[in-house]
């Protein structure tokens, strides 16, 4: 939305207080990243109508963007409270759930969504992820494996069939990948997987999992450059407890490699460079 | 008198190439304490930083990787490098030509001193 949008709903709800053109002020500015004035528009809405359910989704949306996720639970139980039936309250309780690692609660809440809306494929898609996550809790914590298998693949994102190279997109890395435990993924611009593979020691394939989880720091990444100067982000890389991950923007996409904390950080960025060519030569067609 | 994080940032902008080093708040993205170079606009790193960092927290976190260390952010004209401590993140603004290695090894020694 345009900051003159912005400023129209701003001069709308200036002039009139009570309306509900909060809900619309605050949704544009949530989108547009200025959380802190959205939250404060939320929380003014809160008080001129608490009892409207929309307010409280509202600040609830706004607050886990913010990453407090606390106030985020809070904010949509509370729409429970006025809207038992509230789909966008469900979900939203169902994805932060699954951020706090309450799995049980985010299935449960997702699944009254689905109850409510048998035909969203993104809820069924959801609970899978929810399942996956339980059973993989209940199991020893993974490894990285190369190993092959077949991974769900997003065909409306892929390039024409007449202009790809004629290897299976599963295994589209694994020679740059040969005996370590890494796994590189290309993933489009909404965190499906196109193309890699992702395997824990068990056999599952846990790419779609992976993919979604962490696409979403190139999103924040490519927010953050808009306003820092430095041009247009080329690589982040970040080590944890378990991987280092490594990732750059290809296309309309991002790709991804994690390995095995042992494997230095330096070998990542080169492998991650590796396979940001062989996806660019695969997306062209060459 | 020095600030508590001063004799931190300070040993940091020494390195070739670091342009400011700051000491931010993770939750808030307000900056805590900063050395920086005339130009370099610290409230807008701090604060966009600190979110990158988190979203990578939450992120490594959902995908069972576990806690987040060390996070570099290679722009065309520049890094972020951010070290997270319990409730502050370090973090270093610089040139393309930073020698990352030394400035990673320097940045988990400093964010001991955090907690």
């Amino acid at each position: 939305m345009a900051s003159d949008d912005v400023r129209t709903l701003s001069e709308a709800l200036a002039a009139d207080p009570s309306s509900l053109v909060f809900l619309q002020l605050g949704e544009a500015l949530r989108r547009r990243g200025d959380l802190d004035v959205a939250l404060r528009v939320a929380l003014r809405g809160v008080e001129r109508h608490p009892q409207l359910a929309d307010a409280h989704d509202l600040a609830a949306r706004v607050a886990a963007d913010r990453g407090d996720l606390d106030r985020a639970v809070a904010e949509w139980e509370t729409v429970l409270q006025y809207a038992p039936d509230h789909i966008g309250a469900r979900k939203g309780l169902g994805f932060v759930c699954f951020q706090l690692g309450r799995l049980a609660d985010a299935g449960a809440h997702l699944g009254a969504a689905l109850a409510a809306n048998p035909e969203d494929a993104s809820l069924a898609a959801a609970i899978q992820t929810v399942q996956a996550a339980l059973e993989q809790a209940a199991l020893s914590e993974p490894t990285i494996a190369a190993e092959r298998a077949t991974v769900p693949v997003n065909r409306a994102a892929l390039p024409p069939e007449s202009a790809r190279a004629e290897v299976d997109a599963g295994a589209l890395f694994d020679d740059l990948l040969e005996g370590q435990h890494s796994a590189a993924l290309l993933l489009d611009a909404d965190g499906l997987v196109l193309a890699g593979r992702y395997q824990a020691t068990d056999g599952r394939d846990l790419a779609a999992d992976v993919g979604a989880q962490l696409s979403g720091v190139s999103d924040e990444a490519s927010r953050a450059m808009r306003h820092l100067g430095l041009g247009a982000w080329r690589q982040i890389v970040f080590e944890t407890e378990a991987a280092s991950v490594a990732m750059a923007p290809s296309r309309d996409g991002v790709l991804l490699v994690a390995a095995a904390r042992p494997i230095p950080l330096g070998f990542v960025r080169r492998v991650l460079e590796r396979a940001l060519d062989r996806a660019n030569s695969w997306l062209g067609g060459a | 008198m020095h600030a508590p994080f001063s004799q931190l940032t300070e040993s940091l902008i020494r390195h070739r190439g670091v342009l400011g080093a700051m000491v931010v708040g993770l939750d808030d993205g307000v900056m805590v304490h900063s050395t920086l170079q005339v130009g370099v606009n610290g409230n807008a790193f701090a604060a966009l930083t600190a979110s990158l960092y988190r979203k990578a927290q939450r992120s490594a976190g959902a995908a069972g990787f576990g806690a987040t260390g060390f996070l570099e952010l290679l722009a065309e004209q520049g890094r972020v490098c951010a070290v997270g401590g319990e409730n502050l993140v370090l973090v270093v603004v610089c040139e393309t030509r930073v020698n990352v290695g030394m400035l990673r090894v320097d940045l988990l020694r400093a964010v001991e001193q955090l907690s």
